[in-house]
C-alpha cells in the first residue's frame, strides 16, 4: 500500500499535478469580514485578488480545522495504512496544530506522520511533489520522512513584494519587521527563514526584482526542480520562465499562482521563485 | 449585524466570558509588545490573569442582574489584578460596575455611561497618568459611544462596534503620543490589550461567539512608521530599576487618596485603587521594605509580590536578542541634512557621522561612530569622493573588522544601502553594496562659487549649475532649469525611477513642481521627492 500524501493549500500545487501524483489538499479559509471563503475551491485566485485589491477591506485567514485532517484521515485509512502529513510552517499559521490534533480524532487505524516544513508556497510544493514521486515508486513511510527532512534542507524560497503593506497588517511581518519605517520607497525580497518570513534585499523596482530572482535562481549550480509563481501577473511571471529555461536548459520549470492565504500578506503584484537543490 | 437593543446580565455575562477568550488567544503577542523599562513583562499575560480572577467571580454572583454581576467582575478583578495593566483594567471594571448598579440590564445608552465612568475611574487611579496607554484607548472608546447615543443610535452592538472601531485607532495611535513605543517600534501593550477585549465582547454581542473559535484576534498596526531600534545594552552601572512590588491591603476606612500621596515619593509607577476595605497597590521602588512597613500599620497584606525588575530587565534584553534579526553588522554613513539622516537611519544604518561637501569629517569622528557600534562588523559609506580616503584611514586604527564601501555621492549610498543582504556576511554585503552603485546615476544642483569657464560653459559666480556623477554639465539661471538642463543629458526613456532629495534652501513646492514637469515629459518614470534637508545643494537626484 502506497503512502498516501497530504498537505495543505499553502502548497501552490496545480490540480495537475496534484491529479496526478494523488495528493491530497486541506485547504485553509479565506475570510473577508464575515464572508468566508474555502482557499481556491469556493474563490478563484483570480476573484481573491480583484477583490483584494478594488475592495477595501483587508480579508484574514484561518487554519483547517482538526476536523478537516481527521476526515481526510479517516477518508485516506481505507486505502492506505501509512500517511505522510506536510504542512506550511507552524510559525505563521495553526495548520500544523490542526493536523497534529486530527491524529487522536481518528476512527481508523493508520500511521500518520506530520511534519511542519517551516516554509510556505512552492518552498512547500516542490518538496511534497518529491515526496509524492517517491511515494508512488513504492518508498515507505519511514524512508519518506528522512527524504522530506533533508529535502527541506535544500528548497531555497524567495518572494518579491510590490508592497509591505498587507504583510504589514496581517501581524505576520516576522524578522522582516525592520523593513518597516522606511523614509524611501522600495520594494522588499523576502524569504522564509527558520518558519518565519526574513528580508532578503530591497530593491527600488519589479524590473530590478525581477532580475534579483532570475539571479539567485541561476546562482545554484545543482538544481532538481524550479518553481516561478505570481501572484496577479502571469504575463510578468512568464517572461521569467522563459529566461529561465533558456538560460537553465532542459530543467523543467513548476509554473504556479501564489495562494489566496499568501496573497493576504503578499499582496497583488507579487512574484515567487523556487529552487530545490540536488544532493 | 444582529441587533441588540438591550442584554440581560446573563448575557453580559457571557458577553465578558467571550471577550475573555478573546484575550486569552493573543496574550502572548501582546506580552511581545512590551516595552522596558516599561513595568509589567508580561501585559497580555497580566491582563489575562486579571480576567480569569474576574469571571471566576462573575460565576459566583448572587443573582444574574446585570449590576449584581458587574459588580462581581470588579471585585474579581481587584482581587486577582496582576501587574499595572491588571490594576488600571481592574479599576476600569469597577468604572463600568459603578454606573451599573441597580440595573437589570444593559442598554446602549448605559454602556456609553459605563464606558465615560470607567474611563474616569482609570486616570483616577494614576497619580501620574500618562496618555498613550490603555488610558487614552478607554477615554477615545468611551467619546465615540458617547457620541453615537447622543446622535440618537442606542443600539447595543452598535455602540460597542464604534467602541471598538474608536479604540482600534486609539491603539494605532500612541506611538505618536508616547515617544517611547514610537523608539521601541511598538504600539502600547495595555491599550492592545483593552482593545481585544472590547473586540471579543462586540464578537459576542453579534453572535460570532463560536465562529472565532477558531480565528485569532489581528494586532493592532501603528498609524505612523516604526523604525525598531536595537535594544540597548545594560551597562554595569546603570541606576537600577529596583522592585516591582505589589500587594492587596485589607482594612477598614483605607483611603486611597492618602495612601497615594504618602506613597507617591517612595517610587515610581505607583497606582493605588480600591475602596474602603479593600486597596490594591503597585509601585516600582528601591525600597520596598518601607512600602511594606507602611502598608502593614494600616490593615493586613495579601498576594504579596516583590520581584526583582533588574533581573526581569535582563530577561527582557534576551527575549529581544532572539527577536532581533539575525544580522550582526552595523552601518555608518557620512551624511548631512536632517532629511536625508533620516532616510539612511529608516533604511538601516546605524550610526550617522554628520559630513559632506564643505564639512568633511574627521578619521576621529568616523572611528568614533565605529568603535560605538554594537557590532563588530561595520560597513562605512562616505558619500562623498573627499571622505572616502579619510574613510579608508580608519581601517588601520581599529580592531572591528571594517568594509569601506565607497560611495562617492547620496544616491549611491542610498543605492548601496538598498541592495544590502540581510542573509549574507560582511565581505558578501560589501561586494554586493559596491555592485550596487553603477547602476545609478547622480544629479547635483548647486551654486558656482566664483565665475569660470569651464566644459565651454560661461559661468558666473551663483549661478545655478548641474552636475552629473560629479561632472559639470549644465547652467540655468534657477536651481530648475538647471535640473532639467542636467536630466536633458540623460537617456530618461530607458529609466525608472528618478529620487528627487530637496536642500535646506528649496520650498517643497517647488520639488513637487519639478516632480510633475519631469513626469508630464517622461510618463514611463516613477518620480519621488523626499525632503534631503541637505546645505549647499538645492538638489540631489538619483536617476537608476
Amino acid at each position: 500500500m502506497a503512502v498516501k500524501i497530504v498537505t495543505d493549500s499553502l502548497s501552490d500545487l496545480t490540480d495537475d499535478i496534484i491529479g496526478d501524483l494523488d495528493i491530497t489538499i486541506v485547504p485553509l479559509t479565506v475570510l473577508f469580514g464575515r464572508e468566508t471563503y474555502i482557499d481556491r475551491v469556493t474563490i478563484t485566485t483570480e476573484e481573491f485578488y480583484r477583490r483584494l485589491t478594488t475592495q477595501n477591506i483587508l480579508p484574514s485567514t484561518t487554519q483547517p480545522t482538526p476536523q478537516a485532517f481527521a476526515d481526510v484521515y479517516n477518508k485516506l485509512a481505507e486505502e492506505t495504512d501509512e500517511i505522510l502529513v506536510i504542512t506550511l510552517s507552524s510559525k505563521l499559521s495553526g495548520t500544523y496544530q490542526s493536523a497534529m490534533s486530527a491524529i487522536e480524532m481518528m476512527e481508523k487505524k493508520c500511521r500518520v506522520e506530520v511534519i511542519d516544513s517551516e516554509t510556505v508556497a512552492m518552498g512547500l510544493g516542490l518538496v511534497v511533489l518529491a515526496a509524492a514521486r517517491e511515494a508512488r515508486n513504492g518508498m515507505k513511510l519511514e524512508e519518506i520522512t528522512h527524504f522530506v527532512q533533508r529535502s527541506l534542507e535544500r528548497v531555497h524560497f524567495i518572494i518579491y513584494f510590490d508592497t509591505l503593506k498587507y504583510l504589514a497588517k496581517g501581524g505576520r511581518i516576522g524578522k522582516a519587521q525592520v523593513m518597516l519605517g522606511s523614509m524611501l520607497s522600495f520594494k522588499p525580497i523576502l524569504t522564509v527563514k527558520e518558519g518565519e518570513i526574513s528580508p532578503v534585499t530591497r530593491v527600488r523596482s519589479q524590473v530590478a526584482g525581477i532580475e534579483y530572482l532570475f539571479n539567485f535562481v541561476t546562482s545554484f549550480h545543482q538544481i532538481d526542480a524550479l518553481a516561478v509563481e505570481h501572484s496577479t501577473q502571469p504575463e510578468i511571471a512568464d517572461r521569467l520562465v522563459d529566461r529561465l529555461s533558456v538560460a537553465l536548459p532542459g530543467k523543467p520549470i513548476v509554473r504556479s499562482v501564489v495562494s489566496p492565504v499568501l496573497g493576504v500578506h503578499a499582496g497583488p503584484n507579487a512574484i515567487a521563485a523556487t529552487v530545490l537543490e540536488s544532493n | 449585524m444582529r441587533q441588540n437593543e438591550v442584554i440581560t446580565g446573563q448575557d453580559f455575562r457571557e458577553m465578558f466570558a467571550c471577550a475573555t477568550a478573546w484575550l486569552e488567544k493573543s496574550a502572548q503577542d501582546i506580552d511581545a509588545l512590551n516595552v522596558f523599562p516599561v513595568p509589567d513583562g508580561d501585559t497580555g499575560t497580566n491582563m489575562l490573569l486579571t480576567m480569569h480572577s474576574s469571571m471566576e467571580e462573575a460565576y459566583r454572583a448572587p443573582d444574574n442582574s446585570t449590576s449584581a454581576i458587574a459588580q462581581a467582575i470588579a471585585k474579581g478583578a481587584l482581587m486577582g489584578a496582576r501587574g499595572n495593566s491588571g490594576v488600571i483594567l481592574s479599576q476600569i471594571l469597577r468604572g463600568l460596575a459603578q454606573d451599573m448598579t441597580d440595573k437589570e440590564t444593559l442598554t446602549g445608552a448605559d454602556l456609553a455611561d459605563a464606558l465615560e465612568e470607567a474611563s474616569r475611574m482609570a486616570y483616577k487611579g494614576l497619580s501620574n497618568p500618562v496618555e498613550g496607554t490603555i488610558l487614552t484607548v478607554i477615554k477615545d472608546a468611551s467619546a465615540a459611544a458617547r457620541k453615537l447615543v447622543n446622535e440618537g443610535n442606542t443600539d447595543l452592538t452598535a455602540v460597542m462596534d464604534v467602541a471598538v472601531k474608536s479604540a482600534n485607532e486609539s491603539v494605532a495611535n500612541t506611538p505618536t503620543l508616547l515617544p517611547i513605543l514610537k523608539e521601541s517600534g511598538v504600539v502600547d501593550a495595555g491599550g492592545q490589550g483593552l482593545y481585544t477585549l472590547l473586540e471579543g465582547a462586540l464578537h459576542y454581542l453579534r453572535g460570532e461567539a463560536e465562529q472565532i473559535q477558531f480565528r485569532k484576534p489581528q494586532m493592532v498596526a501603528s498609524s505612523i512608521p516604526l523604525t525598531a531600534r536595537p535594544p540597548e545594552m545594560i551597562a554595569a552601572d546603570e541606576i537600577p530599576f529596583g522592585y516591582c512590588t505589589e500587594f492587596m491591603l485589607k482594612g477598614q476606612k483605607l483611603k486611597a487618596d492618602k495612601i497615594r500621596t504618602k506613597l507617591e515619593k517612595k517610587g515610581e509607577s505607583l497606582i493605588v485603587v480600591g475602596d474602603d476595605s479593600t486597596v490594591r497597590i503597585h509601585i516600582h521602588t528601591l525600597d520596598p521594605g518601607d512600602v511594606i512597613h507602611y502598608a502593614a500599620s494600616l490593615g493586613t497584606m495579601h498576594q504579596v509580590s516583590i520581584r526583582n525588575m533588574d533581573e526581569q530587565h535582563r530577561d527582557f534584553l534576551e527575549m529581544q536578542r532572539d527577536k532581533a534579526p539575525a544580522v550582526d553588522m552595523a552601518i555608518v554613513a557620512v551624511v548631512s541634512g536632517d532629511g536625508l539622516a533620516e532616510v539612511f537611519t529608516s533604511l538601516g544604518v546605524t550610526a550617522i557621522v554628520p559630513g559632506g561637501q564643505t564639512m568633511n569629517p574627521s578619521t576621529k569622528d568616523i572611528l568614533r561612530a565605529i568603535e560605538s557600534s554594537v557590532s563588530d562588523k561595520v560597513i562605512v559609506l562616505p558619500n562623498n569622493k573627499n571622505i572616502v580616503l579619510t574613510a579608508e584611514q580608519v581601517k588601520s586604527l581599529t580592531n572591528k573588522s571594517v568594509e569601506i564601501v565607497t560611495t562617492e555621492t547620496i544616491p549611491q549610498g542610498v543605492a548601496a544601502l538598498l541592495a544590502f543582504d540581510f542573509e549574507a556576511d560582511l565581505k558578501t554585503n560589501a561586494r554586493l553594496m559596491r555592485q550596487a552603485i553603477p547602476a545609478i546615476k547622480t544629479v547635483e544642483i548647486t551654486r558656482a562659487v566664483r565665475s569660470t569657464k569651464i566644459n565651454g560653459m560661461k559661468i558666473r559666480r551663483k549661478q545655478a549649475i548641474g552636475l552629473l556623477n560629479g561632472e559639470l554639465v549644465a547652467v540655468g539661471d534657477s536651481p530648475t532649469s538647471a535640473l532639467y538642463d542636467t536630466l536633458e543629458k540623460l537617456d530618461l526613456d530607458i529609466q525608472e525611477i528618478v529620487t528627487i532629495y530637496f536642500g535646506d534652501e528649496t520650498e517643497q513646492a517647488e520639488a513637487e513642481q519639478a516632480s510633475a514637469t519631469i513626469r508630464e515629459k517622461y510618463p514611463q518614470l516613477q518620480v519621488e521627492v523626499v525632503k534631503g534637508g541637505q546645505p549647499h545643494y538645492h538638489y540631489i537626484v538619483s536617476v537608476e
